[in-house]
């Protein structure tokens, strides 16, 4: 069982609450390529690590909320602010094997 | 145009065993849901907190949403009394909610089976409201005390009713007195 911090109802277990996968920065659409698209509606990071993630609280307080989970040891934490250092990179595919993290962090 | 007949989702009830919590449907009560904006306080109740104002119940169940249970005339009177802004919605959800009260003391015991909030009293006193899942239906609770009895309100869709009823009415017969 996770037990995920809900910003407004404390923690929870996950079967309260609904997945609703890894927390990206949209493209602008004016200047963004078929290829970035692609990768921004289908492509995961996948990460065996930190990654960014969006709930929904479905049987509590019905708001969405991000969390960073550890995906090894399911540890939670609050994410950076948005513009921060160790924000999303736009692209998923261009870092892979790049030997870092979602957040741009070292392995 | 006359109100429509109130009809309850729990359509068979069942005896409560002797010594086990009392479970009774308390659908046909008027309920009526204020909804504004996350911060704003437009009955001065806040969130997992209620209040009780002229024999109205106001439950603050999430952040932007308050629940008010009570009689029709009662409810109607707070609503037209009270000061709201034009961003605030009113709506009567009497219909579309069932309400089950669940009196006893072994009540959290029984709901602890079935929900996995803390239902201890120093996480979940007289006063205190929750959303959760209640044998996997997403639901309100709301403890509301008889007398110095614990007491909890349990609210859903009325979709779920009579399943409701019988999962929670099965959880407390474990409770009864040993025959």
């Amino acid at each position: 069982m996770l037990l995920v911090p809900c910003p407004h109802c404390g923690p929870r277990n996950s079967a309260d609450m609904s997945y609703r996968g890894e927390a990206s920065s949209r493209p602008d659409p004016a200047s963004t390529t078929p290829a970035q698209w692609r990768d921004y509606l289908y492509m995961e990071h996948n990460p065996a690590g930190w990654l960014r993630e969006n709930w929904y609280c479905s049987s509590g307080c019905r708001r969405f909320f991000t969390v960073e989970r550890h995906t090894v040891t399911s540890e939670f934490r609050e994410p950076p602010l948005p513009g921060s250092k160790t924000a999303l990179p736009l692209s998923k595919t261009a870092e892979a094997g790049a030997g870092t993290d979602q957040q741009g962090g070292e392995k | 145009m006359a109100e429509p007949e109130f009809r309850s989702s729990v359509t068979t009830l069942t005896a409560t065993p002797a010594g086990a919590p009392a479970l009774t449907d308390e659908s046909a009560l008027t309920k009526a849901s204020v909804r504004a904006q996350v911060g704003a306080s437009p009955l001065g109740v806040d969130f997992t907190r209620t209040a009780k104002r002229d024999g109205v119940l106001i439950a603050a169940i999430r952040p932007d949403e308050w629940l008010l249970l009570g009689s029709a005339n009662d409810v109607e009177a707070l609503l037209a009394t009270a000061r709201f802004d034009a961003s605030v919605n009113r709506i009567d959800i009497t219909h579309s909610r069932l309400c089950l009260r669940l009196t006893g003391a072994r009540s959290a015991s029984a709901l602890e089976k079935v929900c996995s909030l803390d239902f201890d009293d120093t996480m979940f006193p007289d006063g205190a409201t929750g959303s959760a899942s209640v044998a996997k239906v997403s639901s309100d609770l709301i403890r509301d005390d008889i007398d110095g009895e614990p007491s909890y309100l349990l609210l859903a869709d009325r979709s779920f009713g009579q399943y409701l009823y019988d999962a929670i009415h099965d959880a407390t017969t474990e409770f009864a007195d040993a025959l």
